[in-house]
C-alpha cells in the first residue's frame, strides 16, 4: 500500500514501507518532544455532535516557524466520535498513531503517551511539507481508513510549552484512570489467553499460559504482551489461545488451554490448571523468576525467588528446586511463577491462595507485600524468622497461621479413618526424618524403617496404575 | 546493507582495525553504524565518542522496570525508545554500545524484542560494522544477524593465532552463516613477515591484510588520543585503506 498523499495536497508518501526508518542527526530538520523536551499523544472519545469532522487546530509554531535542528515540545489530541466509539477503545485507537504516522516519508515516529519522540527530516520540508496540520490530516486520513467505525476525528497539535504542559497534566488523569480499568481485567473477562513458545528452545514440553490474572513464568511478558506481540505476527513465538469451555473456574481449567497443552507439549500434557498448585499445575519451564515448594510437614507452601542466595526451610538453595523443576514439566510439589503472580487476585485460588504460603526470603515478602491480605502478612515467614521445618512451625504456631488450624483438623480426620496408623504418626512428629520436597515428585519415601512416616493429602484425586513399596534393602 | 564484524583476541588490535575502519568509510560516502560488541567497550574511545548509556543497561531497565509499567505498555517501542536514546549521533556515522552482559535472570523476552528492534535499527544503514569479543558473544545469540565479513584480527603471538583458529571453528560450530571470512594480521614486522604469512595459510583463512607495526597508534595509545584522529599517512591508516577495498567496501 503506498498512499500517494499528493491528492490531499501533501508532498510525501505513506506506506508501511517506511516503517522503522530512522532519522539520524545530520537529516534531521527538527525534534519534536523526545528526550529533550515534552509531549504526549492521546485519543479521547466524544459525541458525534462534538466533532468537526477533519478539522486541523495547531497552537504554537508550525514548522516553517521552527528553528532548524532545534527541539520543540509536541502534543497530539485527536477527538474520534461514532456510533461505535466508546472510551474502552481509545487507548487501541491512540496505539495507531505510532503506526500511522511511522508510515509517514521523512517521519520518525517512536514510543508511546508521555514518551513519545518525533523527527522530521530535512529532505521531506525542502520537498514541501511546510506545516504539522498536514501530518495531522494524512495521520486522519490514514485511522478512517483503517479504522471505519470513526465516523469523525478533529486534531489539535500543540507545540507550545505552556500549552503542552496544561494538557499533559489532564492527559495524565487520562492514562491513570485507563491503567487502573486495564489492571482490572480478569480471565473471566477475555475469550483469549495467550501462549508463549520462547522457552521451548531448552524446556521443549513447556506449555506457558498467560492469562489477564497470571503473568508469564519469566515475569517478562503480560496478557497484553501477548496480545500485542501475536497481533503483529500470529505466527510468532507468542500466539492467541482460545479459551473455549470452562471447566472448572476455580482451578482455571479451560477446554481450550488444555487443548493447547497437549499441542504445545506434543502429547505429554493434557490438562492444566492455571490457579492450582496441587492438582495439573501449569508447567515449570526454567526460566521462573520464583519456585514455590509444598513442605509436607505444614502442609503449606514456601516460596524462593532467584536473588535469594540461601536456602529455605527445606534445607534448598532456589538452584536446586530450580533445577529440579524446570525443563518443562508438570511437577507437583513445585511450581515455577513469576513475581507478579503474587499480586494477581486469583494468585493458587485452587489451593487457598495466601492462606496456603508460609514462607518467603524478606526481600521477595517486601516487594509483594501490599498483595498479602492483613490477616496473614504477618504470619508469613521470612528467613528472619524461620531458617528450617522446627523454627517454622513454632513460628507460624506464634502467629496463629490459618494453616495451623488445618493441620489439628487432618489429623483428628485421620485418625478416625485410620486408627491403626495413628500411633506410628504420633511418634513420626518428633522424630520423623525431614522429608526432603525434592524427592516428592518421584514419591521416593525416605526413614521407613525408624519412626513412621506422615503423609498428607488434602483434597487429593490420586490416579496410580501401579505402586510398588519396598523396605530399603 | 554489508555487515563487517571484526574480532581478535584483546591486545591484537582489533578495535584500533575497527576504529581505522570507520574513519575510512566515514571519510568516504558512507553512512555506518558502528556497534560495539565487546563488553570491554573500547571503541568508543578509539573514537573519541563519549557514551552515557548501552544497549544492555537498556534492556536491563525494562526488566527493573516492567512490573511498575502500566499493563498494556508496548515494551518493544518502550525498548526501541530506549535504543534510539543510548545511540551516539556523529556526523557520518552512529555508535551503539551493547555493553554490560546478562545478568542470572530471564533474558528470552527482552532479547526477543532486541532483536527485531537491532535489525530494524541496522536496515537504516549502509554498512554496520561491529567490534566484537572473540567469544563471538552477540551473534551467537542472534542479536546482531546477518554478518556478511568476519575480520579476525591477529599479532605475532601464539595465543592471538591459536584464537584466531578457535573463532574460525566458532564459526561452523555456532553455523553463523558468514559469507567471508578473513585474517588481518596486525603489527607485523620485517622479522616476523613470513612466520606470519605461513601461519596465515595454516589457518585456511584468506589472508587480507598486513598491519605494519605503527609507531603512530603507539603513541596515540599513550597519550589516550582516540585513533580516528591519526595522520592520513599513517602505515596503519594506509593499510586499512587498502583492506576496505579488497573487501569491496
Amino acid at each position: 500500500m503506498v498512499i500517494k498523499m499528493a491528492v490531499v495536497g501533501c508532498p510525501f508518501e505513506m506506506s508501511p514501507m517506511y516503517e522503522g526508518e530512522r532519522i539520524r542527526k545530520d537529516d534531521l530538520y527538527v525534534e519534536l518532544a523526545g528526550p529533550k523536551s515534552k509531549g504526549f499523544e492521546i485519543v479521547r472519545s466524544a459525541e458525534m455532535n462534538e466533532i468537526e469532522d477533519g478539522k486541523v487546530t495547531l497552537i504554537g509554531p508550525d514548522l516553517k516557524e521552527m528553528e532548524e535542528g532545534s527541539n520543540y515540545p509536541y502534543a497530539m489530541i485527536y477527538r474520534i466520535a461514532g456510533e461505535q466509539v466508546e472510551p474502552d477503545i481509545e487507548s487501541i485507537v491512540e496505539r495507531r498513531n505510532h503506526d500511522f504516522q511511522n508510515y509517514i516519508q521523512g517521519y520518525m515516529h517512536l514510543n508511546q503517551r508521555y514518551d513519545i519522540w518525533v523527527r522530521v527530516s530535512k529532505e521531506m520540508v525542502s520537498k514541501g511539507l511546510e506545516s504539522l496540520k498536514q501530518i495531522a490530516e494524512a495521520t486522519m486520513m490514514m485511522f478512517k481508513n483503517e479504522l471505519p467505525f470513526i465516523e469523525k476525528i478533529e486534531a489539535t497539535f500543540i507545540t507550545d510549552m505552556t500549552e503542552v504542559e496544561k494538557e499533559l497534566e489532564e492527559a495524565r488523569k487520562v492514562y491513570d484512570a485507563r491503567d487502573t480499568r486495564t489492571r482490572d481485567l480478569h480471565d473471566e473477562d477475555v475469550d483469549t489467553f495467550y501462549g508463549c513458545t520462547l522457552c521451548q528452545s531448552f524446556a521443549p514440553t513447556n506449555v506457558c499460559v498467560v492469562t489477564p490474572d497470571r503473568v508469564s513464568l519469566c515475569g517478562a511478558i503480560n496478557w497484553f504482551d501477548g496480545r500485542a506481540a501475536a497481533k503483529v505476527d500470529p505466527e510468532g513465538p507468542q500466539f492467541p489461545i482460545e479459551k473455549g469451555e470452562v471447566i472448572d473456574e476455580l482451578g482455571g481449567e479451560y477446554s481450550g488451554v488444555n487443548e493447547a497443552a497437549v499441542r504445545l507439549s506434543g502429547g505429554m500434557f493434557d490438562r492444566i490448571r492455571i490457579h492450582s498448585f496441587f492438582e495439573y499445575p501449569h508447567t515449570s519451564c526454567g526460566c521462573f523468576e520464583v519456585v514455590g515448594f509444598y513442605m509436607p510437614e505444614v502442609d503449606a507452601i514456601g516460596w524462593v525467588d532467584r536473588d535469594f542466595k540461601g536456602t529455605a526451610p527445606n534445607g534448598l538453595p532456589f538452584s536446586t528446586m530450580a533445577g529440579q523443576t524446570g525443563g518443562g514439566k508438570q511437577v507437583v510439589g513445585f511450581l515455577g511463577i513469576g513475581i507478579n503472580y503474587f499480586r494477581s487476585p486469583k494468585f493458587l485460588q485452587a489451593d487457598g491462595g495466601w492462606k496456603k504460603v508460609v514462607w518467603m526470603p524478606k526481600a521477595l515478602k517486601d516487594k509483594v507485600v501490599e498483595s498479602i491480605p492483613d490477616e496473614i502478612r504477618d504470619a508469613i515467614a521470612t528467613e528472619e524468622d524461620a531458617a528450617d521445618i522446627e523454627s517454622l512451625k513454632s513460628f507460624l504456631q506464634e502467629k496463629k497461621h490459618p494453616i495451623v488450624d488445618t493441620w489439628a483438623a487432618e489429623e483428628a480426620e485421620e485418625e478416625k479413618a485410620a486408627p491403626d496408623v495413628a500411633p506410628a504418626e504420633a511418634q513420626a512428629m518428633g522424630g520423623m526424618p525431614t522429608l526432603a520436597p525434592m524427592q516428592m515428585p518421584a514419591m521416593s519415601l525416605t526413614g521407613g524403617a525408624g519412626g513412621g512416616l506422615k503423609i498428607i493429602l488434602s483434597n487429593a484425586k490420586i490416579t496410580v496404575d501401579k505402586i510398588i513399596v519396598k523396605k530399603k534393602e | 546493507m554489508k555487515t563487517i564484524a571484526i574480532t581478535g583476541k584483546g591486545g591484537t588490535g582489533k578495535t584500533a582495525v575497527a576504529a581505522l575502519l570507520i574513519k575510512y568509510l566515514t571519510e568516504g560516502n558512507n553512512t555506518v553504524l558502528a556497534i560495539d560488541a565487546d563488553s570491554d567497550t573500547n571503541l568508543p574511545a578509539a573514537l573519541g565518542d563519549t557514551v552515557e548509556n548501552t544497549v544492555g543497561g537498556m534492556r536491563e531497565s525494562l526488566l527493573e522496570e516492567r512490573d511498575k509499567l502500566p499493563p498494556d505498555t508496548n515494551k518493544k517501542s518502550l525498548l526501541e525508545g530506549k535504543i534510539y536514546s543510548v545511540l551516539v549521533e556523529k556526523p557520518r556515522y552512529d555508535l551503539l554500545v551493547m555493553g554490560r552482559p546478562e545478568g542470572p535472570g530471564c533474558y528470552c523476552y527482552a532479547n526477543d524484542l532486541l532483536r527485531g528492534i537491532m535489525d530494524q535499527i541496522a536496515s537504516n544503514y549502509e554498512i554496520v560494522l561491529i567490534d566484537t569479543a572473540a567469544g563471538l558473544e552477540h551473534l551467537s545469540r542472534r542479536l546482531i544477524r546477518d554478518v556478511t565479513d568476519l575480520l579476525v584480527v591477529t599479532d605475532g603471538s601464539r595465543r592471538g593465532l591459536e584464537t584466531a583458529e578457535r573463532i574460525r571453528d566458532l564459526v561452523t560450530e555456532l553455523d553463523l552463516n558468514i559469507e567471508n571470512l578473513y585474517v588481518v594480521l596486525n603489527k607485523v614486522t620485517d622479522t616476523n613477515r613470513e612466520r606470519l604469512q605461513e601461519y596465515a595459510t595454516e589457518l585456511n583463512l584468506k589472508l587480507v591484510g598486513m598491519i605494519p607495526f605503527d609507531d603512530n597508534i603507539a603513541d596515540f595509545d599513550l597519550e589516550g588520543l582516540p585513533l580516528a584522529g591519526l595522520p592520513p599517512d599513517s602505515l596503519s591508516v594506509i593499510e586499512v585503506a587498502k583492506i576496505a577495498k579488497k573487501i569491496g567496501l
